[in-house]
C-alpha cells in the first residue's frame, strides 16, 4: 500500500511542477514579447494548460471525494472563461489598432482563406 | 405618470379639481386664471461680456497676492494655522495612542471577556456555526445595517449625479458610440454567458444560504450575483436586461430589504433588552433553515448589495437603466 | 508558512507603491487589481475566509470594473494615447 501512496504522490508532484514550469514560460513570455496579441497567447496558454495541469495535480492529492468535484468545476469554469476573455481582448484590439498590418498579416475575407487552406491541404 | 382612467373620466374625479386648484388654473372665486405664456429671458451678448468683465476685475482685485497686503497676510496665517492644527492633531492622537493598552495586552475587555463570550456562548445564543456571521448579523446587527444603508445612501447619490431621462440627439449618438468598440452581439461570448451567468447567480445563492454554516454571508454573495448581472449586461446589452431589471426593482428591492431589516432587527433587540421571550425559533444548529433571524438578514444583505452593485455598473455606463 | 505570508506581505508592499508611481491610470487599475488578489492570499492565511471572498469579488472585480468604465466615461484612456503619441513625435 506505501508503495501506491508513493506512486500516486509521485504523479501528483509531477503534474505540480509540469504546471509550474508552464506557469514560469508564461511569465518569461509575457516579458518577451513585445507585440499585444503575441502576449495574449502565452497568457491564454498558462489561464488554460498550466491551470489544469497543477490543478490535475491537487486533484490527484486530494483523491476522490467532494474536493475533486469543487476542483473540477473551477477548472472547468476557467476553460470556459479565459479562452472567451482572450477572445475579446483580440478582438477590441483587432478592431481598435490602426497599425495592425505592421505586426500581422489582416484577412478580410474569409471564405477566400478557407479556399486557400484546402488547397494546402490538398497539396 | 402613467394613468389607468383616461383623460375625460380623470377631468371629472376630486383629485383632479384640488390637483388643479393647488396648481393655480383655476380659482373657485375667480374662476379660470389664464396662465400666459411668458417670453423667453435672453440676456444681450454685451451684458454678458460686461458681467463677465467686472467679476474678473473684482476677483483680480481681491486676489491680487503681489499688492493686496491683507491678502498676503491671510494666506500666510492660513498656512501656519493648517500647520499648527495638523501638528496638534498629530500630537493629540499619538497621545491618545500611546495611553491606549498595547495591543494583545491580557487586561484589554476586548482581548478577554468580550471574544470568550463570542467563541464559548456564540453558537448556544445565535444559533449560527459560522462565528463571524453570528457577530455581524447578531451581536452586532446594526453595524450591518448601517452598512447596508452606506450602501443604499451611495447609490443614491450615483443616481443624483449621473441620472438622465432627457434622450436629445446628441445623447442618443453618444450612447451609440459607447459600444463602438465593444462586442455589441459576440456570438461566442453570449454562448459562455447563458451557460456561466446561472452557475454564477446559482453560486451567489448558495454562498448567502450558508452564511452560517459556512465561510460567507451577504456581503460576499451578494458581490458575486451582481458580477454575474454586470456579466449579463455587457454579453446581451441593457435591453434584455432591462426585462427584469428597471428603476422600479431596485426601488422595490431595497425598500422591502432595508425596512424588514429594521423592523426584524428592532424586535429582536427590543425584546432583548426588556428581557422578553422573542419566538423566533433558533433551530437545530448545522441545519440550513437555523439560527432565527440570521439566514433572512442575509438575504436581505445579499439583495441590497446585488442590487448596488449592477445600478453603480450601469449609470457610470449609460446614465439610465 | 510564515515565510510565504513575508513574501505576499513584500509584493502587498510593491503593489502599494508601484500604484501611486504608475504614470497610466489604466495600469495603476490592474496593479490595484492584484493588490486586491494578493490581499485576498493573506486574508486566507490568517484564516478568514469570509473576508477573503469579499475582497476577491469586490475589490478584485467588482470595483476595477467600475474604475474601467468611469475611465471610459471620462475618456481618460484616449487622451493618454494621443499623450503618448505626441511624446514619440516629440522624441523623434
Amino acid at each position: 500500500m506505501e508503495i501506491l501512496e508513493w506512486v500516486r504522490f509521485m504523479i501528483g508532484a509531477i503534474f505540480i511542477l509540469i504546471g509550474l514550469c508552464i506557469f514560469i514560460i508564461e511569465v518569461f513570455g509575457i516579458f518577451r514579447f513585445d507585440y499585444v496579441l503575441n502576449r495574449m497567447h502565452m497568457a491564454a496558454m498558462g489561464d488554460t494548460l498550466g491551470i489544469g495541469c497543477s490543478l490535475l495535480g491537487l486533484m490527484i492529492f486530494c483523491g476522490l471525494n467532494f474536493e475533486t468535484f469543487k476542483i473540477i468545476m473551477i477548472v472547468m469554469f476557467f476553460w470556459i472563461a479565459s479562452p472567451v476573455c482572450s477572445h475579446m481582448l483580440s478582438k477590441l484590439e483587432v478592431t481598435t489598432n490602426e497599425n495592425l498590418t505592421e505586426h500581422c498579416e489582416r484577412r478580410d475575407d474569409l471564405a477566400e482563406l478557407e479556399r486557400e487552406l484546402e488547397e494546402e491541404a490538398k497539396c | 405618470m402613467s394613468k389607468l382612467v383616461p383623460q375625460e373620466k380623470y377631468e371629472k374625479t376630486k383629485a383632479f379639481h384640488f390637483w388643479r386648484w393647488l396648481s393655480g388654473t383655476k380659482d373657485p372665486y375667480l374662476d379660470h386664471v389664464e396662465m400666459k405664456e411668458q417670453k423667453e429671458w435672453k440676456e444681450e451678448e454685451q451684458t454678458i461680456q460686461d458681467r463677465m468683465n467686472e467679476r474678473q476685475m473684482i476677483h483680480d482685485a481681491v486676489y491680487d497676492m503681489g499688492r493686496n497686503k491683507k491678502q498676503r497676510l491671510f494666506h500666510g496665517i492660513y498656512v501656519a494655522v493648517a500647520i499648527i492644527f495638523c501638528f496638534l492633531l498629530l500630537v493629540i492622537l499619538l497621545y491618545t495612542v500611546s495611553n491606549l493598552p498595547p495591543t494583545g495586552s491580557p487586561e484589554k475587555a476586548v482581548n478577554n471577556e468580550v471574544p470568550e463570550r463570542y467563541i464559548e456562548k456564540g453558537l448556544q445564543e445565535t444559533g449560527a456555526v459560522n462565528i463571524v456571521t453570528g457577530m455581524i448579523l447578531d451581536y452586532r446587527a446594526f453595524d450591518t445595517f448601517g452598512e447596508s444603508n452606506v450602501l443604499f445612501i451611495a447609490t443614491v447619490t450615483v443616481l443624483i449625479l449621473l441620472h438622465y431621462t432627457k434622450k436629445d440627439a446628441a445623447a442618443k449618438k453618444e450612447e451609440a458610440n459607447d459600444r463602438a468598440f465593444e462586442p455589441k452581439n459576440d456570438t461566442i461570448l453570449q454562448v459562455c454567458a447563458t451557460i456561466l451567468v446561472p452557475i454564477i447567480i446559482l453560486f451567489g445563492i448558495y454562498v448567502i444560504l450558508n452564511g452560517h454554516i459556512s465561510p460567507g454571508g451577504g456581503f460576499s454573495g451578494g458581490a458575486i450575483i451582481g458580477a454575474g448581472l454586470i456579466l449579463h449586461v455587457s454579453a446581451f446589452g441593457f435591453v434584455k436586461t432591462e426585462k427584469f431589471f428597471t428603476e422600479k426593482t431596485y426601488k422595490i428591492i431595497c425598500f422591502v430589504a432595508l425596512t424588514f431589516y429594521c423592523l426584524a432587527k428592532s424586535y429582536s433587540f427590543f425584546t432583548g433588552a426588556n428581557h422578553l421571550e422573542s419566538h423566533i425559533p433558533l433551530g437545530t444548529p448545522g441545519a440550513i433553515l437555523s439560527s432565527g433571524l440570521i439566514l433572512p438578514l442575509n438575504i436581505c444583505v445579499g439583495l441590497v448589495v446585488a442590487c448596488t452593485m449592477y445600478t453603480f455598473y450601469a449609470m457610470f455606463r449609460k446614465g439610465d437603466f | 508558512m510564515l515565510v510565504f505570508q513575508l513574501i505576499l506581505m513584500g509584493f502587498l508592499i510593491v503593489c502599494a507603491i508601484s500604484v501611486s508611481f504608475s504614470k497610466n491610470l489604466l495600469n495603476s487599475i490592474l496593479i490595484y487589481m492584484s493588490f486586491s488578489l494578493i490581499m485576498s492570499l493573506i486574508w486566507v492565511c490568517l484564516e478568514s475566509p469570509d473576508l477573503a471572498i469579499t475582497e476577491a469579488a469586490v475589490g478584485a472585480g467588482v470595483t476595477s470594473l467600475l474604475f474601467f468604465t468611469t475611465l471610459k466615461k471620462i475618456h481618460a484612456i484616449k487622451i493618454e494615447q494621443e499623450q503618448e503619441k505626441k511624446e514619440e513625435d516629440l522624441h523623434e
